[in-house]
């Protein structure tokens, strides 16, 4: 039997879940209800539905990518270089999305470091374009990758890949069929983080990727455009964001945070 | 055991962390089981992690049926996958998100046809489309030694591979594993705490104490003539500290023991195997130098011996037959006379 809490610890849960809660209780006390089909089928709304949904799978996608190979390196490493690295990895966490996204514009901008040899080497231009997009979405969203995997591989029994070993696999091998298969619900925790952080991305977009309707304008950035001009058709999108972010976190439940 | 054939395994092993230093050759002959065994922090799992290149060697070389595996001096490093050594944990480490059969597969190209004599001999034949954890303890031991016999290894490490069974578990296992060991031809390394599986299935008994081989003989040599305290505790031996004058061996309580040694000068040890202790109920006629009332503190029974606890001028174990046991008609607190021929006294001067 589970131990019981203070009553005063209940009483403060309680009041806390409650302010938690009234903002979006208030959100949903404004919607209006009745024209939400209407609301939800404009194409502002319907481009920007669909750019988010495309551009945050794909995001969620490079997340990995990325985020993988250093969660891989990150859990063989200890001490300085390995709290150096994860900070490095995990920055665009806790720095100001804005920051991040001119950060990418310095870099791959028209006239930025790896931007200006990608525009010479293949007329590739990311800033101002959905591919833009997807690389702001995908520089947010990695640390959660690299955060939950490397948590999944420090919990594995690093016996079974001596195991593995001993049976004759190569390292490859090991890692394809063994570690891989036994961190999966970090894998997956991992890739809905990433793609749930690349849904509702919006600093580094606008700074990145502009706010340009039917191209780089996201779901977030279209609730920020309308709350001026269109109270309830941005009311109607913001219900689609909470959601989807519901549904998200709920069918993660215990890969995240352990189950009892 | 001719030192004709050359060994499987034939490796001098060091590896230094921090103050701990293991530096240990081994031998294995084809076909042969070779127990590991010693105290905790000894060094035995180091040792076969070294052997399975988990671990780097300070110094030394690994050499498996002549090849060179590793040689820290000639920068030869063999990667552990590509060994041809197989490994069996104590927990069997079973990849839990594969089947028997998967498990069994993966380190083999062979079709669980090929080995289905290895998987009627373990008796898993019925087991291959469960997962790990539907299976028992011992059900995991025999797939994970299927597991890695099924790739055909010229060397195998055991690593307590019977420490988590029960005693009837332990029984039948270690018989099956003794069987198919044997059936290989691989040689094998077996680290265990138990003696009985030492002495029931090994060949060889290798004891290694503070990093250091301090026996390595047979199991009769070892039952027979235990080199350390912790061997002699570990096959059930009297073991006592004295002090040596002539062929007197002298307790710490004055209590004299005769020995069939000469010239015995300062501290020795001294060892009684439990067998060579006789028991009456009446002082022995003749009354030999040693002999000693004492009571009997508590009788066990392992199979037909009986293990006699007694206190007397020092704490002594005797091993008699059940039917002696009947036949003196003792029991706990029975007083008991115990005597020992001057010839079964061993002798040990100390070193280290």
């Amino acid at each position: 039997m589970t131990p019981q809490l203070p009553r005063l610890l209940r009483l403060a849960a309680f009041v806390a879940v409650a302010v938690v809660a009234a903002p979006l209780l208030s959100l949903l006390w404004r919607i209006p209800w009745s024209k939400l089909p209407r609301l939800l089928s404009t194409e502002v709304v319907a481009d920007a539905l669909f750019l988010s949904l495309w551009t945050s799978l794909a995001a969620a996608l490079v997340a990995l990518l990325i985020g993988i190979p250093i969660a891989f390196q990150l859990s063989r490493m200890s001490g300085l270089p390995a709290s150096t690295l994860r900070a490095v990895a995990t920055l665009p966490m806790v720095l100001p999305p804005v920051v991040g996204g001119a950060a990418l514009l310095f870099a791959f901008g028209r006239k930025g470091l790896i931007g200006e040899t990608l525009d010479n080497a293949a007329g590739l231009v990311l800033p101002y374009t959905p591919a833009g997009v997807v690389i702001a979405n995908a520089f947010v969203a990695t640390p959660f990758v690299v955060l939950t995997i490397e948590s999944g591989l420090r919990a594995l029994d690093p016996r079974y890949e001596l195991a593995a070993a001993a049976l004759g696999a190569s390292p490859l091998k090991t890692t394809l069929r063994v570690v891989l298969p036994m961190i999966r619900s970090s894998l997956v925790a991992g890739a809905f983080l990433a793609w749930a952080r690349a849904l509702g991305e919006f600093g580094a977009t606008i700074t990145f990727a502009g706010n340009i309707p039917g191209r780089t304008q996201t779901l977030p950035l279209a609730v920020f455009a309308a709350m001026e001009a269109d109270r309830d058709a941005a009311l109607a999108m913001s219900l689609v964001l909470v959601f989807v972010s519901l549904v998200v976190l709920v069918s993660l439940r215990d890969k995240w945070w352990p189950a009892r | 055991m001719s030192d004709r054939l050359t060994p499987i395994l034939d490796c001098r092993v060091v590896v230094e962390r921090g103050a701990f230093k293991l530096d240990v050759e081994v031998r294995v002959e084809q076909a042969e089981i070779v127990a590991l065994v010693g105290p905790n922090g000894a060094g035995k799992t180091t040792l076969l992690e070294a052997i399975l290149g988990w671990l780097p060697l300070t110094e030394g070389q690994i050499l498996l049926d002549g090849r060179t595996l590793e040689a820290p001096r000639g920068n030869t490093s063999v990667q552990t996958h590509e060994r041809e050594i197989g490994m069996v944990f104590q927990d069997g480490l079973l990849f839990p998100h594969l089947n028997v059969m998967r498990n069994i597969e993966f380190g083999t190209g062979k079709s669980l046809e090929k080995i289905n004599g290895l998987l009627a001999a373990l008796e898993i034949s019925d087991l291959v489309d469960r997962y790990p954890k539907e299976l028992s303890t011992g059900q995991r031991q025999r797939v994970a030694l299927a597991r890695t016999l099924a790739t055909a290894p010229k060397m195998v490490l055991l690593d307590e591979p019977l420490g988590a069974l029960d005693v009837t578990g332990r029984a039948v296992a270690r018989k099956l594993i003794g069987n198919v060991l044997r059936t290989t031809g691989a040689g094998a390394l077996l680290v265990t705490h138990d003696p009985a599986d030492a002495f029931a299935l090994a060949d060889r008994i290798l004891v290694l104490e503070n990093g250091r081989v301090t026996q390595y003989g047979s199991p009769d040599q070892i039952r027979t003539r235990p080199a350390t305290k912790w061997v002699a505790e570990l096959v059930g031996w009297n073991f006592f500290e004295a002090n040596g004058t002539g062929s007197l061996a002298r307790l710490s309580n004055g209590t004299e023991i005769a020995t069939a040694h000469s010239g015995l000068d300062g501290p020795v040890v001294v060892t009684i195997n439990p067998t060579a202790v006789a028991l009456y109920r009446e002082q022995p006629a003749g009354s030999p130098r040693n002999s000693w009332h004492c009571r009997v503190e508590s009788i066990e029974f392992v199979a037909d011996v009986a293990r006699v606890s007694l206190v007397g001028p020092f704490d002594l174990s005797a091993d008699v037959t059940r039917a002696a046991v009947a036949e003196l008609g003792i029991d706990t607190g029975s007083a008991v006379w115990a005597s020992l021929k001057a010839t079964e006294v061993g002798i040990q001067t100390l070193d280290g």
